[in-house]
């Protein structure tokens, strides 16, 4: 029989040898450069605004990720936006002292499909009383439209967005691209409410153009969209500002949820978290386990029997309906959760089992001889003992990280989990309330769910090599 | 020590686990007395209401109001048993829950009666048809295939299937069950995406019992295939291990079939602790799986568990965690006894 494997740098360099292992090692170090590279994609600025909803209002909502394009042989509409700056501004006053102020802003839109919808945000700041505004909207194929006539009744810094699209309450931007469109020989749809005017605006002239399913986008013509506002002001120093937002189908590498966060974020934010949560508590439950079972075996009768039974009891007790319990009555962060499972674990299998290898080691030769030239009992534990432990301490390492990510994650899964951080349990857990499983936002719980099951499998993978190095019949020849 | 001191010293761990366990339970779903607060300016609020509606109260003065209004909270408080410390609470609750005193639940879930022996009745049934059903098919399917790679050991057959095994085992029902439902039943459409039977249910019970059996599939496969890799690969190294040891190879070296030497000595070497695992899984199985049965929303009794976490009903949790409780320890239990029996280890303890 070959000599046993001792210590950590051992287990390590025998579990590199098997191809396993090796997979493995890759494996993580894959997650390992994501977790590197994050700060400078997605800086933690951006994790903390995850649970503000205001902050998401440039994005799509429920966006495919931009690589379907591959998959459906055309080019998807992408997010366009026009900001303050990028609007041209013309100001002239008139006789009747009032100040006539013209914002324009142009954009080509080269795209196979509509935008998902579009937003028009007004910045007015104004002396004595509102703006009157008016928004004209021209297309590259000469057609127009005058979208809004109205006021601006916000002031600024707070933001006014303009009733343009379907969803808006105040004026009724649909009326007007119906009777726009039926100018140019559209066929009439039942209800105006179902005029989409992100579809229809963008629509080659024709008959089915009011009808989303019928309608065709332009095809790009060189020249561009124009939206023009037309504002007329009381006082001189009277300002308005235009930003403009065409949302795409398709957003970014992971798509959007319904807020319209980025998904990608919240994904590689995820690797992190989940890679800290499970090595962390997997770290410490093994090895105070091992410790325990080690101390108990070593030392006491006494202290013995009580960590047995205490290992026992918490083998019975369910860790998840607890955690469940507790989450559902206080709001948890992923530290308190780290503390409650690492609490339940303290002792465990691994107790058991360090135990019963402690107490066969204790009596050999190499730990006889310690003995007898004078070795401490603490030096015989932990410079001869507990490192034989090590290969095994290694693969319940491995294989109890994958069981502490789930645990997080079928917690974080059910809402329960930590309130602030994106988890890839707690995205899952969103979009599975959101009815991504059956309305086909795959991107929105699938992608997390890889992740999850990439970073597992990378710790299956290493345990199983460990487990080839304590049991060699395991071994590829 | 004798085999009985042993039998007898695990007996009342158990018990002091039950107790413990039950207790700390009773505990946290009260949220440590914290639920008696909240019911009590429930009580307050719906007496003031009430009062505020009657013409003898509104001719008092505002002593006399006060009075009244703490009189008939105090009774209330007394009918309902909010009045009695939380300590005393919590003991008689355990007590009870030892003693199988289930009661009343706090919702009907959909039963139309608020008995909880009559809503875990329900929902029992619907847990085992998954689970023990899909425990049982894990296991057979494993156990086959562990034998199989044993056999074959270090063949492309083996290999593939044991990393197939170790990937699946580490990953939850689930996490299986995201992927199939978009995969079976969004994309494919084979498969229905959830529940126990369509809405509205057919009529005629062949077709009714094909319903069923649809709706079962994906949940049943999901499960299967997210819990045989651990039944595989344990048999395949517990027989690849008993293989090598000595009585085999006599068994060998004396000529007899390989096939022979398979059943009659490896196979009946390895069958105990097979037997054990899959007798325990089966008893886990009746709990149900809280996160699976909502992904798949099958409304068994980890959905219910769930359900009665979410509404704070501390009398179905509590009565679920005792079932659970008893079955586990009355299982260890009879294990302890089977090998004490078995084990001479143990049996020699009494000589």
């Amino acid at each position: 029989m070959a000599a046993p494997i001792v210590g950590t740098r051992a287990a390590i360099r025998e579990a590199l040898r098997t191809k396993s292992g090796l997979f493995g090692f890759g494996m993580l170090g894959v997650i390992v450069g994501v977790v590197i590279i994050i700060p400078f994609i997605a800086p933690y600025d951006i994790v903390r605004a995850w649970g503000d909803v205001a902050a998401w209002t440039d994005n799509p909502r429920n966006a495919a990720p931009d690589w379907i394009d591959a998959f459906t042989d055309r080019k998807q509409s992408r997010n366009i936006i026009l900001n303050w700056d990028d609007f041209s501004k013309g100001e002239s006053n008139t006789s009747q002292d009032l100040k006539i102020i013209i914002l324009q802003g142009r954009w080509e839109f080269k795209y196979a499909t509509f935008p998902s919808d579009y937003r028009l945000q007004i910045r007015a700041n104004w002396a004595s009383s509102p703006i009157q505004v008016t928004v004209d909207w021209k297309r590259p194929d000469g057609e127009s439209v005058r979208m809004f006539e109205g006021l601006v009744t916000r002031q600024a810094p707070s933001i006014d967005v303009l009733p343009l699209s379907a969803d808006s309450q105040r004026n009724d931007p649909q009326a007007r691209v119906r009777n726009w469109a039926l100018s140019l020989g559209a066929d009439d749809i039942d209800s105006v409410r179902d005029v989409k005017p992100h579809v229809t605006l963008f629509a080659e002239v024709g008959a089915g153009m009011l009808d989303p399913n019928r309608a065709r986008v332009l095809p790009y013509i060189t020249g561009r969209y124009s939206l023009t506002v037309t504002a007329i002001a009381r006082n001189t120093t009277d300002t308005v500002d235009a930003r403009f937002t065409s949302y795409g189908e398709v957003y970014g590498l992971a798509g959007t949820d319904h807020l319209g966060r980025d998904l990608f974020v919240g994904l590689i934010w995820g690797a992190p978290v989940a890679l800290a949560f499970g090595t962390a508590a997997a770290g410490i439950t093994v090895f105070s386990q091992v410790i325990l079972g080690a101390l108990g075996a070593y030392y006491g009768r006494r202290s013995d029997e009580i960590i047995q039974r205490a290992a026992d009891f918490f083998i019975i007790i369910p860790v998840l309906p607890i955690l469940i319990l507790i989450g559902q009555l206080y709001e948890v962060t992923i530290v308190a959760i780290l503390f409650i499972v690492v609490l339940f674990n303290i002792v465990g299998g691994t107790t058991k089992v360090v135990r019963s290898i402690t107490l066969q080691v204790r009596e050999e030769l190499y730990v006889e001889a310690a003995r007898s030239y004078g070795a401490s009992r603490r030096r015989i534990l932990f410079r001869y003992i507990i490192p034989r432990t090590m290969p095994y301490t290694f693969a319940l390492l491995s294989l109890s990280v994958p069981s502490f990510i789930f645990l997080e994650a079928s917690l974080s899964f059910l809402g329960l989990g930590d309130p602030v951080i994106p988890t890839w349990g707690a995205i899952m857990g969103d979009a599975s309330r959101n009815g991504a499983l059956y309305n086909g936002l795959w991107w929105w719980i699938a992608l997390p769910a890889s992740g999850i099951v990439f970073t597992t499998i990378a710790f299956a993978f290493l345990g199983y090599s460990f487990d080839k190095v304590l049991n060699p019949r395991l071994r590829e020849e | 020590m004798g085999f009985w001191t042993y039998l007898g010293k695990r007996a009342l761990f158990l018990i002091i686990t039950l107790i413990l366990a039950t207790y700390m339970v009773v505990v946290i779903a009260n949220q440590g007395g914290a639920i008696d607060q909240i019911l009590i300016t429930e009580i307050r609020i719906a007496v003031r209401q009430e009062l505020e509606g009657e013409i003898f109260y509104q001719r008092l003065n505002a002593t006399e109001r006060t009075r009244v209004y703490e009189e008939r909270v105090a009774e209330l408080v007394h009918v309902r048993g909010l009045d009695q410390p939380f300590i005393a609470k919590s003991f008689r609750q355990t007590w009870d829950a030892l003693t199988l005193n289930l009661g009343q639940a706090t919702f009907t879930y959909g039963t139309g009666s608020f008995k909880l022996t009559t809503i875990i009745g329900e929902r029992l049934p619907r847990t085992v048809l998954l689970f023990t059903t899909s425990t049982i098919l894990s296991a057979a399917v494993g156990v086959w295939l562990g034998l199989r790679m044993a056999r074959k050991a270090l063949s492309a057959f083996d290999r593939g299937l044991t990393v197939l095994s170790i990937t699946t085992l580490v990953i939850p029902s689930w996490v299986f069950g995201i992927f199939f439902i978009l995969a079976f039943s969004f994309a494919l459409r084979i498969f229905p995406s959830g529940g126990m039977v369509s809405a509205p249910a057919p009529r005629e019970p062949v077709a009714l019992f094909l319903d069923q059996l649809w709706h079962l599939s994906l949940p049943l496969l999901t499960v299967t295939f997210s819990t045989f890799g651990g039944w595989s690969y344990t048999t395949r190294n517990l027989v690849l291990q008993i293989m090598d040891e000595d009585f085999v190879n006599v068994a060998r070296s004396k000529g007899l079939s390989e096939k022979r030497v398979l059943h009659r000595y490896v196979l009946r070497a390895a069958s105990p602790p097979i037997v054990t695992g899959i007798v325990l899984a089966i008893v886990a199985s009746w709990t149900g799986a809280i996160v699976t049965e909502l992904v798949f929303s099958w409304p068994g009794l980890g959905l219910l568990f769930f359900e009665a976490i979410l509404s704070a009903d501390a009398s179905t949790i509590i009565a679920l965690t005792i079932i659970f409780a008893y079955l586990f320890v009355l299982t260890i239990f009879v294990l302890d006894l089977v090998y004490g029996f078995l084990d001479p280890r143990i049996r020699a303890l009494g000589r």
